[in-house]
């Protein structure tokens, strides 16, 4: 079989792998719909049946359906923007968290916050989510500017001082953070805490829509940079002579994982890990080749968040846990095992 | 094919390369030979466009900064001489990537066969399932000449091969099986500039040889007329002795 028509084989795989997940999902959960299942409710809610009642609406649709859809969409996007950045840095262990891109993000919108909490009630929702985001894109944008100027010299990256210009990057984003929530009013701190934590519960339709429209626009431009992205583990001399271009490629993906790190922020706060974790069980199965990790990274971060949320919302049922700290139960280890490969390798 | 003129480049004002001049025509095996850090790796990073230098470098009389990045990965291609050690992938992926330049998505058939072809060429077809990280240094330096190989098989007339010192870790085997490839490839009105340490091996396969020393040129022309024990004992600064190869009647060079 030819390697291309494989890996149709995993996507869809993997794409019916999420769509159990979503409709498993869907039906966790201490609301009582009288008997009926979830899925039931939201057939209803799409034939517009008007003996639905208003709370059932809201808890399939506004509620689980909203948050389902923005688990797919975040846990889809922070994979890819981890699998790209490691095709950058050629590093495993380049995530937008690791590296100081969330650190930026977050401060960038917390200022933001802060700041334009003054003239919020004017605004329509989508312009305020938007400002929120944009400013988010800034920071990741500027952290991943800093980063690799600091770790990057003549394509090639210095590990140590990637990760560690990542810890400085989110020690001042902590603490300007830090110095925000003392300042803040009562409903900023809100939010504020929020972003600290990371949580999908804060979905909405409008929020949904405006990550899609970051998605669709990212994932044209990066998923078909597989080839370029194994060419560029030749060494960025090797990999112009196939005939990439390495500098456009560099600000595509500067520009682009900034952008999906910045938005994802924006709207689920830090939730930290999924770059790591879904590059790190892909490359277990197909070595580092990106034309198979980066499409399926796609597929399978949407997995892991789906699922992890799922859990979080449900095992201390009606209460909830931060999502953060199943994906860091996952991540801690995984980061732990690639340092130990890596000594391996450098010894 | 490949016309350069007076070519400087300087790394903190020091000369690496002081006004070398290289023309190469058509079918040429040109071999750049000379002594550590005389600039050989230079030249042909400037000749390749993978530095700028401030002369123009003509290739097919067009200035080679001026070609579209893709279209020149289908006219030329170089051979590297370090290569990287930690490609965490299968043989087969690293020599497909020879034919990234021409497919989108899916390799087609001819990549399928390029591939295929250069692999039983550079005898690493039985290494292809293999992992590369786990090839020793021969067998790695043979699967990027498979794969720069690879990326020249197609349709265009007159390719260009730059490779930079290909015998490396190669047994001896392999080292004439790697110089009949590029020769045979020359063959077919292709040209190749290849930096060679063994200068027996230059003057049996090389059409002309360049003779660096200093980021000069110490000499330039057919193997005969610059393999003279003169101008090689200079260069090197080594005693050697030059006599006729009872086989081959190329020049032999013997040192000491």
């Amino acid at each position: 079989m030819k390697a291309q028509s494989k890996l149709y084989v995993y996507v869809t795989i993997s794409t019916i792998l999420l769509a159990i997940i979503a409709v498993w999902s869907l039906n966790t959960g201490v609301y009582d719909f009288g008997g009926r299942s979830a899925f039931e409710v939201l057939g209803k809610v799409f034939s517009g049946d008007s003996t639905l009642s208003m709370s059932d609406k809201y808890v399939v649709w506004d509620v689980r359906a909203a948050r389902i859809i923005m688990a797919i969409l975040i846990g889809s996007m922070l994979a890819v923007s981890g699998t790209s950045l490691q095709g950058l840095f050629k590093n495993p262990l380049a995530t937008g968290d690791l590296i100081g891109l969330t650190s930026g993000a977050t401060l960038l919108a917390a200022i933001t916050i802060v700041l334009g909490g003054h003239f919020k009630q004017y605004l329509p929702e989508a312009v305020q989510f938007s400002l929120v985001g944009i400013a988010a894109f800034i920071g990741s944008f500027l952290s991943m500017l800093l980063v690799y100027r600091i770790s990057t010299s003549g394509g090639k990256t210095n590990v140590v001082m990637m990760l560690l210009s990542g810890v400085a990057i989110t020690a001042i984003g902590f603490s300007i953070t830090g110095f925000l929530i003392y300042i803040s009013k009562d409903d900023q701190l809100r939010d504020l805490t929020f972003w600290n934590l990371g949580s999908l519960a804060a979905a909405t339709w409008t929020k949904n829509i405006i990550l899609a429209v970051v998605l669709v626009i990212s994932y044209l431009i990066i998923l078909p940079k597989g080839k370029a992205l194994n060419a560029m583990m030749l060494g960025e001399k090797d990999a112009q002579h196939l005939g990439i271009n390495v500098e456009k490629l560099k600000k595509q993906i500067i520009i682009i994982t900034a952008l999906m790190v910045g938005s994802c922020v924006a709207f689920s706060g830090t939730i930290g890990f999924v770059g790591l974790i879904v590059p790190y069980i892909l490359r277990l199965l197909f070595k580092s080749n990106y034309a198979f990790i980066l499409p399926l990274s796609a597929v399978c971060g949407s997995i892991l968040l789906l699922t992890a949320d799922t859990f979080s919302r449900s095992i201390v049922e009606p209460s909830e846990l931060p999502i953060g700290i199943l994906t860091a139960l996952m991540g801690g280890p995984i980061f732990i095992a690639i340092l130990v490969k890596f000594k391996k390798s450098m010894s | 094919m490949i016309k350069a003129h007076q070519i400087t480049y300087k790394h903190k004002e020091f000369h690496i390369l002081d006004s070398v001049d290289v023309q190469l025509e058509y079918g040429e095996f040109l071999a750049i030979v000379g002594p550590n850090g005389a600039g050989k790796s230079s030249l042909l990073s400037v000749l390749a466009n993978e530095v700028k230098s401030k002369q123009q470098i003509l290739f097919k009389d067009k200035n080679i900064s001026d070609w579209p990045v893709k279209e020149l990965s289908k006219h030329k291609a170089k051979f590297s001489q370090h290569n990287s050690n930690d490609i965490p992938l299968e043989v087969k992926d690293v020599v497909m990537m020879g034919r990234y330049p021409y497919f989108d998505a899916q390799p087609k058939q001819e990549d399928h066969e390029a591939m295929n072809k250069m692999m039983y060429e550079t005898d690493v077809f039985h290494l292809k399932g293999r992992e590369y990280n786990t090839l020793s240094g021969g067998e790695k330096q043979r699967v990027h000449l498979s794969r720069v190989m690879a990326q020249l098989q197609n349709e265009i007339a007159h390719k260009l091969i730059f490779l930079d010192e290909p015998l490396n870790n190669l047994d001896v085997k392999h080292q004439y099986k790697a110089l009949e490839i590029i020769k045979n490839f020359t063959k077919k009105a292709n040209s190749a500039v290849v930096v060679l340490h063994d200068l027996n091996l230059a003057a049996q396969y090389a059409d002309k040889i360049l003779l660096m020393k200093s980021g000069r040129v110490a000499a330039y022309g057919t193997p005969e007329e610059v393999f003279t024990a003169e101008k090689i004992s200079e260069a090197y600064n080594f005693p050697c002795t030059v006599c006729d190869h009872p086989i081959t009647h190329n020049p032999m060079i013997i040192f000491g």
